[in-house]
């Protein structure tokens, strides 16, 4: 099935199996980002933003988003770049494999103003025990 | 330039905030291949016959693999592999896996380990004659006697839950065979032990064999072992001459990584009335699971069993048994959390026998000076643990937070507790390789046989270089990760990075500028001081890049590309964590509140990395407090599977750390003066947080738990019956 999609910012038209998931179908376009860290939608590493909401790609699929706007973590503009500063700076990345998802709602928290604790509830860290993670949010 | 000590942010991060960094399953050789497992439902069975015919003929499938499982005919856990196949998708792999058959014969599990010792239970192997797999004592002193002569003796069983690692990557491999070279990427902490164990497995030399570790999203020791599929997938490319990836689902995962804990120990402890521990006995046993992979787990706890505390008398005992489950392996810490809990539990209790509070008795026993050999002959190197105790305490406001508990509970009948634990740990083991280069423009390389996971090791290794060769820290670049490189390794694992692989980077650093020293004499007809990246002879002077380029040109000679090989030995760590909780009466559910720590790990390079060693790990010895665990049912089925059962810590579980390190460091004797920090607070965490849960617990009614995870049913019947 053909489905038309904007990926930060660049459209894309592309011929896809209708139970493909969205993660899937995102890292095969070279989206790398979007790391897939279980299957059950428990850990969030694969979080991408679909028409502004952070939503766990693994748990869509590819077919439901035809239309639709998807923001990862290859994106780049002020906001962003100031949550990856703080982040770099409070050390709130260690292995790497939950940031992205930990990036991605961190946007969607400071572009809403959501309560930082609540909104980072659905990405799992086994790393830094998510202090730092709330330390550079709170920077931003 | 002075850059030890200091908290520079990390310098590899760039490409992990981008999302750009490559992990495993990011690896897509041209035309790469999918492969995955046919993995048995019983976890106990002989494997009477394996049908592929439908899998075979299943579309997008280019082979089938049925050599090489399942050894001796029989699976010994539930997921062991019996078969792979590969595939040119994973949606058809996925497909095809599902069409494989395979006829078991059921065995009867052996779940329990008690059950496991009993005459008749049914052997995993038979070869052994039990399903004991191994055993070991180690003794000093004279126990009976002493044992005899106590006032006080406590006994008891404390059991430790198996857990999961669980990195948030699961494990991956990518293997790619262009008729001469075998290149492995691996989500592995040990690529030479890959190579060596494909080159070996294969008939082929190491120098044909190219093991590559990419960004790993986390191992925590469950990725130190060389694991079956990852010879299966080198294999595979190396017999299709194609390039063939496997990356673990998460349920997969559970299954076929490796677990950790598991450890039981049954005890006897005999002290004086006034609470001096006199002697200690016990046995320890360990829930290896189906193959015995995690060798020395329970040995180390055995060897660590006194702690910190100066026992003269000495008795234990190890019985390693399998179990139809997933082979047991490290797991941050290995062997070192459990006895720390263990002797941890064990002081607490004998603290409420002779009426001490938890302070007291920990100071009446604590060794009181250092070196200090223990009971089972490991030589604790350095530190003073009594005057670090005190001095923790008052800088972390142990009685302050005792005080506000109190408070809490008179005026607004909160149940706080506040917990102790105090710990001294092994670190460090083996040789680690470093090799330092230097460049024309008097930058310079510094390859590591370390395999970094998110601890920050290239900043720190920068840091030890940048101090070492007095030059500015962005002209020293880190690689790692790749047995062309480097001739061998051991890798990240028993918080022995910094101390021997950091070191290794000390001495090729030092003889490196001794090299171009030499040249540099040479060149200026003098004897130089090195200073600041200059060699210099009162006027006349030549940089570091000079002295290469005059190397290059041939008007003098120098090695410009030193290697070390350094071998390590064992340090000592010590420290003091508090851990605060609130406990909910009605339901018995906890909430980690604060967790303080205070720990003397001699020269911290970087206390910002450091202090995220400490608040991570102590997140996971929490998580073995209060949550996580390991479930089989009595048919030795996994009930935990995946992350919707087996309970990770989320934000909302994350109690504020406030992080110390000793002012008065006793450093290790190792040229970089540090002893490690990886796994400090993943052994000290559990105990204090049980020690915060009884504390708490103790307004309402006095108790001890002898088990971990103290879940809310547990702490509802202990209140409530």
């Amino acid at each position: 099935m053909k489905i038309s999609l904007k990926i930060n910012g660049v459209d894309y038209t592309v011929y896809t199996e209708p139970r493909m998931l969205l993660s899937d179908l995102l890292r095969r376009l070279g989206f790398k980002s979007v790391k897939v860290g279980c299957d059950t939608a428990t850990c969030g590493a694969c979080t991408v933003l679909i028409n502004g909401r952070p939503v766990k790609s693994c748990n869509v699929l590819a077919a439901q988003v035809d239309g639709a706007e998807i923001i990862t973590v290859e994106h780049s503009d002020e906001v962003l770049e100031k949550i990856r500063e703080a982040f770099r700076r409070h050390h709130a990345a260690q292995c790497g494999f939950c940031t992205s998802g930990m990036l991605i709602t961190a946007y969607y928290i400071v572009k809403r103003g959501v309560d930082i604790k609540e909104g980072l509830g659905g990405v799992l860290c086994r790393c830094t025990g998510y202090q730092n993670i709330v330390e550079a949010i709170k920077e931003v | 330039m002075k850059y030890i000590g200091r908290p520079i942010p990390r310098l590899e991060d760039d490409v992990i905030l981008r999302g750009r960094a490559i992990y495993v399953d990011d690896i897509e050789p041209p035309g790469v291949l999918h492969a995955g497992f046919v993995r048995s439902p019983y976890p106990h069975a002989r494997v009477l016959k394996i049908d592929m015919a439908d899998v075979e003929k299943a579309k997008g499938v280019v082979a089938v693999f049925t050599e090489g499982f399942a050894p001796g005919g029989k699976v010994r856990f539930q997921g062991e592999a019996v078969a792979m196949v590969v595939a040119r998708d994973k949606y058809l792999l996925y497909d095809a896996l599902e069409k494989a058959s395979v006829d078991y014969e059921p065995l009867p599990p052996v779940v329990d380990i008690f059950d496991a010792l009993k005459p008749d239970a049914p052997l995993i192997d038979e070869s052994l004659g039990s399903n004991i797999v191994h055993t070991e004592v180690f003794e000093g002193g004279d126990v009976d006697k002493t044992m005899e002569k106590a006032d006080v003796v406590l006994e008891g069983r404390f059991v430790i839950q198996r857990v999961a690692p669980a990195a948030m990557e699961p494990r991956g491999v990518v293997a790619t065979y262009d008729g001469s070279t075998l290149t492995i990427w691996s989500s592995t902490q040990v690529p030479f032990d890959v190579r060596k164990d494909v080159a070996k497995a294969l008939g082929l030399p190491l120098s044909s064999i190219r093991v590559i570790q990419p960004y790993v999203g986390g191992a925590f020791g469950s990725k130190l072992i060389v694991y079956p599929e990852e010879i299966h997938i080198a294999k595979a490319a190396y017999l299709l001459k194609t390039s063939v990836k496997w990356t673990a689902t998460r349920t997969e995962d559970f299954k076929a990584t490796t677990h950790g804990r598991g450890l039981v120990l049954d005890y006897r402890v005999g002290a004086t009335r006034e609470g001096r521990v006199l002697a200690i006995e016990g046995v320890i046993y360990a829930d290896v699971g189906g193959y015995y992979w995690g060798e020395g787990l329970a040995e180390t706890a055995a060897q660590m069993l006194p702690g910190p505390y100066d026992i003269k008398h000495g008795r234990v005992k190890t019985i390693s048994i399998l179990t139809n489950k997933t082979p047991l392996g490290a797991y941050r810490g290995a062997g070192r959390p459990e006895a720390t809990l263990f002797i941890e539990h064990i002081m607490n209790r004998l603290a409420d026998e002779v009426g001490e509070d938890p302070v007291e008795i920990r100071l009446k026993n604590l060794i009181k000076e250092l070196p200090y050999r223990n009971v089972f002959g490991v030589v604790y190197d350095t530190g003073d643990y009594v005057a670090t105790f005190k001095t923790a305490l008052e800088r972390l406001g142990y009685r302050q937070l005792r005080e506000w508990a109190e408070e809490e509970w008179r005026r607004r009948r909160r149940l706080i507790g506040v917990g102790l634990s105090t710990y001294v740990e092994i670190t460090t083991f083996g040789y680690e390789i470093a090799i330092v280069k230097a460049e024309r423009d008097g930058s310079v390389l510094l390859i590591t046989a370390l395999t970094p996971h998110g601890q920050g090791l290239a900043t720190a290794l920068s840091q030890i270089v940048a101090e070492e060769l007095e030059i500015p820290i962005e002209k020293v670049r880190v690689v790692w990760g790749d047995t062309l490189l480097v001739t061998d390794g051991i890798g990240t694992m028993g918080s022995r990075s910094i101390t021997a692989g950091g070191s290794a980077a000390i001495l090729a650093a030092r003889r490196l500028k001794e090299e171009l020293r030499k040249a540099a004499s040479q060149l200026l007809n003098c004897e130089p001081v090195y200073k600041d990246g200059v060699f210099q002879c009162g006027e006349k002077k030549v940089t570091m890049a000079d002295v290469v380029r005059a190397v290059l040109k041939g008007e003098t000679t120098a090695q410009l590309t030193v290697e070390t090989v350094y071998q390590a030995s064992p340090t000592f760590p010590f420290g003091v964590h508090i851990a605060v909780v609130e406990v909910d009466i009605e339901t018995g559910f906890v909430k980690p509140l604060i967790y303080k720590s205070y720990d003397d790990v001699g020269v911290v390079i970087n206390p910002l990395l450091a202090a995220g060693q400490i608040q991570g790990g102590a997140l996971q010895g929490i998580a073995q407090a209060l949550y996580e665990e390991i479930v089989y049912d009595q048919d030795g089925n996994l009930m935990t599977p995946n992350l919707a059962y087996y309970l990770m810590p989320t934000i909302s579980e994350a109690p504020r750390f406030e992080v110390y390190f000793a002012e008065n460091q006793h450093p290790s004797k190792h040229p970089t003066g540090s002893k490690g920090v990886g796994e400090a607070a993943t052994i000290a965490s559990t105990p204090a947080v049980v020690a915060a849960v009884e504390d708490a617990l103790r307004r309402v009614k006095k108790i001890r738990f002898f088990k971990t995870p103290i879940s809310p049913e547990d702490i509802y019947k202990a209140l409530w019956g």
